[in-house]
C-alpha cells in the first residue's frame, strides 16, 4: 500500500514573482521564508510523489471545456505563465501513480478528466518550484503530479465534491503502489480580488477563520460555507479555498499547523502557510 | 447578450498570439467571426472592462485583454473604469505584467 505522508496549504501568489520589492522587507522576507520552511518540512517527509491542487485561472481551459476535476497523468512542464524567476520548463511527473490514480477514481465514481500531456500554469508551478524542486536539487527523486479543480472559473466544483476527491486521492494512493509516499499540497488563497474593483483587498477575519478550519481539519465547516459567502468576504480568488479543501479531504483528521500567515496588500492576498500533520 | 461568447473571445485573445495579432490589426474585422451582438462588439472595441464585467465576464478575463491589448494598459486607468480612484490612492494589482 501507497501511503499519504502529509500535506501543506500555500499560497501561489504570482505578484511575488512580478512585484517582489513592493511589501516591506520584513513582511516580504517572513513570506519567502514561510516558503522555505515548507520546502524543508516537505523534505523532511521524504516523499517520493507530490500531488499539488490548483486552480486554472482561465489560461489552460477555455469556454470550450472546463473540467469540474482534472489530473495530469503524463508529461507535465510550465508555466504557461512563466515570469521573472520563474522559467518554463519541464517538471518531473509520476506518471504511474497519477494513471494509478485516474483509473481508480473511474472505477469508483470519480470521473476524472485527464491531461496525458499537460502545461500547467503558475498555481502549480509555483509550490513546484518554491517546494520540490529544492528536493530534486538535492538529489531526491520525486514526481508532481498535478491537480486542478473549478475553483478560478465558473461553473465551479462543489465544496463538498472537492473535499471527496481528496478523499478518493487518499483512497486511491492507499490502493496504489507499495513504496509510494505522497505528500498533498493545497494551493492558492486566502482571500484575493483578481480583476474586480476590489482588487488589492485583503479580509484577514475571513483569512482566519479558513486557517482555523484547517487548524481543525474541521471538513464540516468548510463545506457549509456557501459560493455567495466566499466571493463576498474571500473574494473571486477566495474560491480557490476548494483547493485546501481537497487537500484536507486528502488528509481527514489531520492537525494543521499555521506556519505563517500575513495580509500583503501589496501582493493583493492573504498569505497563508499551513503544515497539515497526521495524527 | 452572450456572457459565453464574449469569454470564448477573450479566453482566445488570451491564450492565441495569431488572434492578438489579427485583433491588433483590424479588431471590427476579427470580432465578425464570432456571433456578437453590437453592444458586445462595441464593448470589446472600446475596451469597456465593466461593462464587460456587468455582462458576466470572468474578470481574470478582462483584467488580462486589458494588459495585452489595450491602448492604455496600465493598471491605474483600468481601475479607473471599475470604479471611482482617488489621485493619491495606492493600488495594487494582480496583474501579471508591469
Amino acid at each position: 500500500m501507497g501511503k499519504i505522508v502529509g500535506g501543506f496549504l500555500v499560497p501561489h501568489d504570482p505578484v511575488m514573482f512580478v512585484a517582489p520589492d513592493a511589501p516591506a522587507p520584513a513582511v516580504r522576507d517572513r513570506m519567502w521564508n514561510a516558503f522555505k520552511t515548507c520546502a524543508a518540512r516537505l523534505a523532511e517527509l521524504a516523499p517520493t510523489s507530490v500531488v499539488i491542487v490548483g486552480a486554472d485561472h482561465y489560461m489552460l481551459f477555455g469556454t470550450g471545456c472546463l473540467p469540474s476535476y482534472l489530473i495530469g497523468t503524463g508529461d507535465v512542464d510550465g508555466p504557461l505563465d512563466a515570469m521573472p524567476g520563474l522559467k518554463r520548463g519541464v517538471i518531473p511527473n509520476s506518471e504511474a501513480l497519477a494513471s494509478h490514480i485516474a483509473r481508480e477514481g473511474h472505477a469508483n465514481g470519480f470521473d476524472w478528466a485527464v491531461a496525458r500531456a499537460l502545461t500547467v500554469d503558475h498555481a502549480i508551478a509555483i509550490p513546484n518550484q518554491l517546494m520540490v524542486q529544492p528536493m530534486r536539487e538535492a538529489g531526491h527523486a520525486v514526481g508532481t503530479i498535478p491537480v486542478y479543480l473549478a475553483a478560478g472559473v465558473d461553473p465551479y466544483i462543489r465544496m463538498e465534491r472537492a473535499i471527496q476527491v481528496g478523499r478518493h486521492i487518499r483512497d486511491a494512493v492507499s490502493a496504489g503502489p507499495e513504496d509510494e509516499r505522497v505528500v498533498v499540497i493545497g494551493s492558492g488563497g486566502i482571500s484575493h480580488w483578481v480583476g474586480t474593483a476590489e482588487m488589492g483587498k485583503v479580509n484577514e477575519t475571513f483569512d482566519r477563520e479558513i486557517l482555523g478550519y484547517a487548524e481543525r481539519n474541521d471538513l464540516r465547516a468548510l463545506a457549509a460555507l456557501s459560493d455567495e459567502y466566499i466571493l463576498a468576504n474571500g473574494g473571486n480568488g477566495g474560491m480557490e479555498i476548494r483547493n485546501w479543501a481537497c487537500a484536507m479531504g486528502a488528509l481527514e483528521g489531520a492537525r494543521g499547523e499555521t506556519i505563517a500567515y500575513e495580509a500583503v496588500p501589496e501582493w493583493v492576498t492573504g498569505l497563508g502557510f499551513v503544515q497539515l500533520h497526521l495524527q | 447578450m452572450s456572457r459565453n461568447v464574449l469569454e470564448k473571445v477573450l479566453h482566445q485573445l488570451t491564450v492565441d498570439r495569431a488572434a492578438k495579432q489579427r485583433f491588433r490589426e483590424d479588431a471590427e474585422a476579427y470580432l465578425r467571426r464570432f456571433a456578437l451582438g453590437e453592444t458586445e462588439r462595441a464593448m470589446l472595441m472600446q475596451f469597456d472592462v465593466l461593462g464587460l464585467q456587468q455582462a458576466g465576464v470572468n474578470p481574470m478575463l478582462t483584467m488580462g485583454f486589458w494588459q495585452e491589448l489595450s491602448p492604455e494598459r496600465d493598471m491605474r486607468a483600468y481601475m479607473k473604469k471599475l470604479r471611482p480612484v482617488g489621485a493619491a490612492e495606492a493600488l495594487h494589482s494582480a496583474a501579471l505584467k508591469r
